[in-house]
């Protein structure tokens, strides 16, 4: 028996300096969704709302396709989102989303496959999802009509797959922002 | 409406895969308004839409995507680009600055984001991009990146 493992959260720091609310224009304001008066806002936000513009459009668009009802379970999402994680080595969205997975199912199982690069103990629900998950996030892609099937042999309809196939795609998205503009770190 | 993602993706109206993108109507709307915003943005950051486009097109190469490929090579035609955008967009190496630099990051996040390092984004700085260009080239970059793998998953849907 393997002991299961249990991520800490970590913060992210940018490599550029992120706006200071003092100095942020109305529009950068506007795309935080903050007064001038407050305070907190993380420097994740205020690095990205450098371009105010993309910065509002990605927004919308992730927190749809990992909030939106109905459709592929949250935790295959979040399975996704981990799997696209690793390969892309974004070791702040990983911890980020092994965590929620670990909420959303009560269990460190999954979790503790993938970070002990166990795939072979997972089931075949959760080994379709994070194999499609690492060879769609291969560049190019490495993902086949193979892929596909097996999604289809577990029970997946069509939109589920789609969903599963943004919440996916939206992380080589995320990763290629948190880990390219900067570090994880444990702690604060 | 055909936009974007569905020609990428090869999808024509009566395509079953093109009723199932709709029943997620945030996700249609949402990936199209993304793309304006990082192709066409209402305030560039000095990255006019040209080197945007070429940049495009060379992501879309290397991510082996014909149809994206066939894509922006329409829409950088439509541009009338420089030899030196052309290039870019072709995949040379052998540029000015700072479009070596832009390149060479360009490839290494599309291809192996797992290496990027502090110094990546010092030496975009150093060939003398400002933080709001450093973004908004870092979100062209992740959105294509996006695009090209919702194409790539919607296609492999096609056989049964």
């Amino acid at each position: 028996m393997i002991s299961s493992v249990r991520l800490k959260p970590l913060t992210w720091h940018p490599y550029i300096a992120p706006v200071e609310l003092p100095q942020a224009t109305p529009e950068q304001l506007d795309a935080m969704k903050v007064t001038p008066s407050a305070k907190k806002v993380s420097e994740y936000v205020r690095t990205l709302v450098h371009d105010p513009e993309s910065y509002v459009a990605r927004t919308v668009l992730f927190n749809a396709i990992m909030y939106v009802e109905g459709g592929l379970a949250r935790p295959d999402r979040e399975l996704g989102a981990l799997g696209a994680s690793i390969v892309n080595g974004c070791k702040f969205c990983a911890v980020v989303h092994a965590r929620r997975h670990a909420e959303l199912t009560k269990s460190d199982d999954v979790v503790t496959a993938l970070y002990l690069e166990r795939p072979e103990t997972l089931g075949p629900r959760d080994a379709a999802i994070n194999s499609f998950a690492r060879r769609l996030s291969a560049a190019p892609s490495e993902a086949t009509a193979d892929d596909i099937n097996s999604l289809r042999s577990i029970g997946m309809d069509d939109i589920e797959i789609i969903d599963l196939i943004h919440a996916i795609s939206i992380f080589g998205w995320a990763n290629r922002l948190m880990h390219v503009l900067g570090h994880a770190e444990s702690g604060k | 409406m055909i936009d974007a993602m569905d020609k990428a993706a090869g999808l024509s109206l009566n395509d079953a895969r093109f009723s199932a993108r709709r029943f997620r109507p945030e996700f249609v709307e949402g990936a199209e308004l993304c793309r304006l915003s990082v192709l066409t943005p209402a305030n560039d950051q000095g990255l006019a839409r040209d080197l945007r486009v070429a940049l495009a097109r060379r992501m879309a190469t290397l991510n082996a995507d014909e149809a994206l490929i066939a894509q922006y090579d329409a829409q950088l035609a439509e541009l009338d680009p420089s030899r030196r955008l052309s290039a870019l967009a072709e995949g040379a190496t052998d540029l000015a600055e700072p479009l070596a630099t832009i390149a060479r990051h360009v490839d290494l996040v599309t291809l192996s984001p797992i290496k990027a390092e502090e110094s990546d984004i010092a030496r975009l700085a150093e060939a003398g991009l400002n933080n709001p260009q450093i973004v908004a080239l870092s979100e062209l970059i992740a959105f294509v990146n996006f695009q090209t793998r919702v194409a790539a998953g919607l296609r492999l849907m096609r056989a049964r």
